[in-house]
């Protein structure tokens, strides 16, 4: 019998587990006199598809910022951890709770269309994050716009060349993220819309880096062994354009051209501060869409007559070593 | 050491001793759980959220049944993960590449047939390699973990292939292969299939055999390598089901799902009790460690903890379970 209070004992432990591990959360909130528990609380899930990456990171700070100036709002969140199936998993227990506020951020659009349509059937408000999916099964969804941002570096392409070498001509590389994926896709055809109407501006290579800055210092090493002539370095993100940087910086070449980044994080280790760093030109935002989200979101539960549009598009904002100071100080969040 | 008397009842606890785990996990999970906010139910105990929990798992735990052959057999199958997206890979790339027939049933089997069928091929060619060259379970599978995540990005050229919303024959499969009752009915079917197939049947004893003592059963005639062969063939099939439903129930094969797929179910297989050393586990441990894992996922969602904090209470509760199944021997 003793083995089995042994065993009883340590399940009790392990069933306290959990216990003292949400103990950090607050209670459900009561009335003044303490008695009945009072439903006022709104709950927002919001469902992350992978903490790990800086984006998603700081979408993350900033949604607990922002709602933590929402005494009455709860905010949950969750990470899918760059797994639809657990995502899916996650996004389904959370419609059980029926929060009040539903935002997602889909790893991948295919499997994240049915779970977020049974959420808006369960007349859960649902907020679709960033990334589209396969069907508008969403209140609304907030955007932003990798054309248009590809288009915003195309121009400040030419500008340069132009103030460089007095005509829009000269060398440019790209350096890519994973092929095939939106943000790639169009921040690489945007740039062209305005490059491609320059027939003096030539990439004279392109290499895929996968969005990872070591991969990209490796590539660029051997770009810059093969090009003897380079004017501009455009990462399609901004640890690739360091990463290019460090390859350059490594052979003595990076004032010869310039870097281009896309994302403009806040924070040490973000874009902005490569910028003010001087190893970065110029970076463009790529919008959190969280201000925007909690925004519209607090609309949403506290105004019953409110309908969102179907879709707001976020614009991206440039920095330049002009403004990197203040972007930092708008895009950290502490 | 145990008393002699005592031997009879420690074996019916023993026996029960994942499921008492599950109990209190269970218990643990009501009194933890959330209420409605406006009816006042309790959220964990709501048949939607306790079938949840069963196709949540359903994956895994069909994986799990065949990953316990493998283990009782003292091996191991690393590549379940890779085989899971060659699975849901194939089958994706079946409904929407392919245009064997007009006929939309035939075309839907055709193409489960292919996936299921290319599984149980890669699963055959583990246990040939397992058996006939000698090299170890161990390294056998993590080589095809590698080689077949390969073959399914070759495959589809690194894009996800969407099977389609509309229609067509990859969203009719999509609706019909992603229902709840479809997912868990497989589940549960598979489940006692297996038992049937590990208890009642010279197969099951014979897998046992081999890995409670290898020597021994070549001694005693036993077909050691034709076993092997078919229980990573077995692993294989069943990792193929799996697939299909996987890619189903994410409207998608890609070559990119099901990374460390295959520590989820190995990590099912030992909650249940079974032993990495071979020769001792159930199949009734199995699915009772697989719903360990999925009450345990899903209070700790409905509590909203923190996602690095459950990783930390996860980590905590395996070992506690795990060690539950050694009481005997280690006390």
């Amino acid at each position: 019998m003793k083995h089995l209070i042994h065993i009883a004992a340590i399940l009790a432990m392990a069933a306290m587990l959990p216990l003292s591990g949400c103990g950090k959360d607050d209670p459900a909130p009561s009335d003044p006199n303490g008695n009945t528990p009072v439903p006022a609380k709104y709950l927002v899930v919001f469902s992350q598809a992978n903490n790990a990456e800086p984006y998603r990171a700081a979408q993350n700070a900033l949604m607990k910022k922002l709602w933590a100036d929402h005494p009455d709002v709860e905010l949950e969140i969750h990470d899918g951890q760059q797994d639809n199936s657990k995502q899916i998993s996650q996004i389904e227990t959370a419609i059980r709770k029926k929060p009040d506020l539903l935002i997602v951020a889909p790893n991948e659009r295919g499997p994240l269309t049915k779970i977020m349509g049974r959420a808006m059937e369960a007349g859960i408000p649902t907020i679709c994050l960033e990334r589209d999916i396969a069907e508008p099964n969403y209140t609304t969804y907030i955007r932003a716009d990798n054309r248009k941002i590809g288009r915003q570096v195309g121009e400040f392409i030419v500008a340069h060349l132009k103030e460089k070498h007095g005509e829009a001509k000269g060398k440019i590389v790209h350096i890519q993220g994973l092929l095939g994926v939106e943000g790639e896709t169009n921040r690489h055809e945007g740039a062209h819309e305005i490059i491609d109407e320059h027939p003096g501006i030539e990439v004279v290579q392109s290499a895929v880096a996968g969005w990872i800055q070591s991969n990209a210092r490796d590539r660029m090493t051997e770009i810059l062994n093969a090009q003897p002539e380079i004017d501009v370095v455009y990462g399609h993100n901004d640890p690739m354009a360091v990463g290019a940087y460090l390859a350059a910086k490594a052979k003595g070449r990076e004032s010869e051209m310039i870097f281009i980044g896309v994302d403009g994080l806040g924070g040490p280790a973000g874009g902005i501060k490569k910028v003010q760093d001087g190893v970065l030109a110029v970076t463009f935002t790529y919008p959190l869409c969280v201000d925007k989200a909690v925004e519209v979101g607090n609309k949403i539960l506290r105004e019953p007559d409110f309908t969102p549009e179907k879709s707001y598009t976020m614009e991206s904002e440039i920095v330049t070593p002009d403004n990197a100071a203040e972007m930092y100080k708008k895009q950290t969040v502490e | 050491m145990i008393q002699l008397h005592d031997n009879k009842a420690w074996a019916t606890i023993k026996r029960f001793q994942s499921v008492l785990g599950l109990l209190i996990l269970f218990v643990a999970a009501i009194l933890l759980s959330p209420q409605d906010r406006q009816d006042g139910y309790n959220i964990f105990l709501s048949t939607g959220n306790l079938t949840d929990i069963l196709r949540q798992v359903s994956e895994i735990g069909i994986v799990a049944l065949a990953m316990t052959f493998v283990i009782l057999t003292a091996g191991i199958d690393l590549s379940v993960g890779s085989l899971l997206a060659l699975g849901a890979t194939v089958v994706a790339m079946a409904l929407t590449q392919w245009q064997p027939t007009d006929n939309a049933a035939l075309h839907i089997a055709l193409a489960i047939g292919a996936a299921i069928g290319a599984c149980t091929l890669a699963g055959l060619v583990n246990g040939a390699v397992i058996a006939r060259m000698r090299v170890q379970p161990f390294i056998v599978t993590l080589a095809a973990m590698i080689g077949i995540r390969g073959l399914a990005k070759w495959m589809t050229d690194n894009t996800n292939i969407d099977i389609g919303f509309g229609e067509d024959v990859g969203a009719v499969f999509a609706n019909l292969v992603a229902q709840k009752e479809v997912v868990i009915g497989t589940f549960l079917v598979l489940t006692v299939v297996s038992a049937v197939l590990l208890s009642k049947t010279i197969f099951g004893r014979y897998v046992r055999a081999i890995g409670d003592n290898e020597k021994a059963s070549d001694y005693a005639g036993l077909p050691r390598r034709w076993i092997t062969v078919a229980v990573y063939g077995l692993c294989g099939l069943m990792t193929g089901i799996a697939g299909v439903i996987h890619c189903a129930q994410n409207n998608q094969g890609s070559a990119n799902d099901g990374v460390a797929f295959e520590l989820d179910v190995i990590a099912a297989v030992v909650i249940g009790g079974t032993s990495l050393a071979g020769g001792k586990g159930t199949i009734f441990g199995t699915f009772v460690g697989t719903l360990i894992i999925g009450v345990l996922t899903n209070i700790l969602g409905l509590i909203g903890m923190d996602e690095n904090e459950k990783m930390m209470v996860k980590a905590v509760i395996i070992i506690i379970a795990v060690r539950m199944q050694m009481t005997r021997k280690v006390t």
